[in-house]
């Protein structure tokens, strides 16, 4: 007990964890905020930077990150209309409407407190479901673990964009960049091609900052003379009668941001909408009808992204399962620095648990400071134009590969699947299913031939071991229906049910 | 009240007929790896996943039978649409920039290349405002010297 509360205090009495946080989180805060800056961008980036740095002061800056930039976007959405990141989109619907009547520093006062009281939310809920998960998780066999990853797989696909076919597509094509490079059971190369350099295979924060950075400073070039408008901001900090009259819909909408972040490949941009979309059919009476300021309408999605964050967690701690990009980035720090993120993870090294725990409610803590101060240099610094942002941004994603290897080739492959990334992203395709594919792939297929070998390599084996193991049994089922889902198969059977009727 | 069927973007049919090509490629690839010999070889999984991308790719180009073609009369003016929408000016310019910037690095130097990078895409992306441009892309190698080689300690290319 006394170990699991020095490991949890460890970033408060640390000073420099402490300082590490509160930059993170400050940093995040205008990340979130700058629109084409993402979150993912920046943690892809320093994560190369942060290589060769202790575990915990690399993680301390990557959770303030994190937490500041799922916030951040929602200052852009108010004040500008422009959300800064996806997960403020919803945001803007009555955040924006909010600020043209005047009152942009109650909207943001009242958007950070909710953000806040959705961050210790979902941390209170990782922290108190984890263990119990992570016990579980240990009596999980390899098929398990297979049918887990194609189940998160399938939902990234089904939920992160338009077309599941797309999506499916992208989540294939990044397990077979994941899969380039030597076999780590016969030294085989696999999509080699003959080529020396490939054999180590492709480090995916190099995809990683190529899909993100490059192929996002690309696209954003389209958005270039787009102008701002400006809001007068005045009182922040949100009456105390203001903050409880919303907090049973914040709490409401806190489980929907929790059970979203937590299905891998969901984060907090489709918990908000989630949230305002229960807002919206759940509130009898707003303060204003929805979409033209109501309180309602900023508290439900942004009480849910930040949540999004501690439920993210949940399956990348328990399962090594991402639950978003950003976590499946975290994944990545994790095992550079010789970690084992999954089951095991509770066991060997319980304090990077109990510490991210506590990092999580550090860096709330933080968001609440910096969110309720500093607004008049904030909006000077949100204003930095595009034109001077795009091309530093390009340099940044330059220093980050090279630093990762010292490898010229990388970062001419960064350019590579930039360019890639900006095809895919004009035509409708999602890059985090791509990033997630590269990170899964590898464990994919390891659980798949453990799984095989289980069964002696027979087929019919393997395929009885789905339905008579209730574990693989309701996995399976869970797949076979989101497939199902998405197919005309569901509308016929919606067709027939109501002729039954 | 019908929905209106979306509206396929110009080029979008040739960019899905390309992915299905390269999940073909993707396909022979992986079956040079170990064929078809055992249900748990090297080749396996990635055989698996070249068939997901084949059969994906299908249902993305069988999905266009649902949308309506793209506004555009022949492949001639399809493709110069999607270059116009795709490939703006900034796109092509920033696109040679940063190529011919990847480059220059090895041999002009990182600082020097990236002064160079930075001074010409201010310039052209600010349509002008030569002398700012400078100032900021000095302000900005200062910035990356002393961020990554005295804070952060990292290799610079």
């Amino acid at each position: 007990m006394s170990d699991t509360i020095s490991y949890l205090l460890m970033a408060w009495l640390d000073p420099q964890l402490l300082a590490l946080t509160a930059i993170g989180t400050l940093a995040g805060i205008y990340v979130g905020a700058i629109p084409g800056l993402s979150v993912t961008m920046a943690a892809s980036i320093l994560i190369s930077f942060t290589f060769s740095w202790d575990v915990n002061h690399a993680l301390a800056l990557i959770v303030g990150i994190y937490c500041g930039g799922v916030y951040g976007g929602s200052r852009t959405a108010i004040l500008l209309n422009i959300p800064g990141a996806p997960s403020a989109v919803v945001t803007a619907f009555d955040g924006y409407p909010l600020a043209q009547q005047g009152e942009a520093g109650r909207a943001i006062g009242l958007s950070t407190v909710m953000s806040v009281i959705g961050g210790l939310f979902g941390t209170l809920i990782l922290a108190s479901t984890a263990p119990v998960l992570s016990d579980l998780a240990l009596q999980f066999a390899p098929r398990d673990y297979f049918l887990i990853a194609v189940m998160g797989l399938l939902l990234v696909s089904t939920l992160s964009g338009k077309s599941l076919a797309r999506g499916i597509f992208s989540v294939a094509l990044g397990g077979i960049i994941g899969l380039v490079g030597m076999d780590p059971v016969t030294a085989q190369g696999r999509f080699t091609m003959g080529s020396i350099d490939l054999m180590g295979g492709i480090h995916y924060v190099v995809v990683m900052i190529g899909l993100f950075g490059v192929a996002e400073a690309f696209y954003q070039l389209h958005f270039l003379s787009k102008e701002p408008v400006r809001q007068k901001v005045d009182k922040i900090i949100p009456a105390f009668s203001m903050v409880l009259k919303y907090l049973p819909l914040s709490l409401r909408t806190g489980v929907i941001g929790v059970i979203v972040g937590a299905l891998p490949g969901t984060g907090g941009d489709i918990a908000s909408l989630f949230a305002y979309d229960h807002a919206k059919r759940t509130v009898k009476n707003p303060s204003k009808p929805f979409g033209q300021g109501a309180y309602e309408g900023l508290v439900a999605p942004e009480t849910a992204n930040n949540a999004a964050v501690g439920g993210a967690y949940v399956p990348m701690l328990t399962l090594g399962m991402p639950g978003d990009a950003v976590t499946a980035i975290i994944i990545g720090a994790l095992v550079i620095h010789g970690l084992n993120p999954g089951p095991m993870l509770m066991i060997e090294t319980p304090h990077i648990f109990w510490f991210t725990v506590g990092n999580l409610v550090l860096a709330n803590i933080f968001l609440l400071i910096f969110g309720l101060t500093g607004i008049k240099i904030f909006t000077k610094v949100v204003e930095l134009p595009k034109a001077l942002l795009i091309p530093l941004i390009l340099v940044l994603c330059v220093v980050g590969t090279y630093s990762l290897n010292s490898n010229m080739t990388e970062v001419y492959w960064m350019l590579g699947f930039g360019i890639l990334g900006y095809f895919l992203k004009i035509f409708g395709f999602q890059m985090g299913p791509i990033i997630l594919g590269v990170i899964l792939g590898p464990l994919l297929d390891e659980t798949y031939r453990q799984a095989m070998s289980s069964v002696g390599d027979s087929v019919s084996a393997f395929l009885l071991a789905l339905v008579t193991n209730p574990l693989s049994l309701i996995l399976t089922s869970v797949i076979v229906l989101v497939l199902l889902g998405n197919t005309p198969v569901k509308g016929w059977v919606v067709g027939q049910f109501q002729r039954s009727q | 009240m019908s929905k209106k069927p979306e509206r396929l973007q110009a080029g979008e049919r040739a960019f899905d007929w390309l992915l299905l090509l390269f999940s073909g490629a993707v396909f022979y690839q992986a079956y040079q790896i170990t064929g078809f010999s055992s249900i748990n070889s090297a080749g396996a999984f990635p055989i698996g996943l070249s068939l997901i991308m084949i059969a994906s790719s299908i249902a993305v180009l069988v999905n266009h039978r649902r949308k309506e073609k793209p506004n555009t009369r022949g492949p001639l003016d399809e493709l110069t649409s999607f270059l116009r929408q795709h490939f703006p000016i900034n796109v092509l310019v920033f696109c040679a920039l940063a190529v011919a910037y990847l480059a220059a690095i090895q041999p002009f130097s990182f600082f020097v290349s990236t002064f160079a990078f930075l001074a010409l895409t201010f310039i052209y992306l600010r349509q002008g405002k030569i002398v700012s441009s400078l100032i900021i892309s000095a302000v900005a190698i200062a910035v990356i010297y002393v961020l990554f080689t005295l804070v952060f300690r990292v290799y610079l290319p």
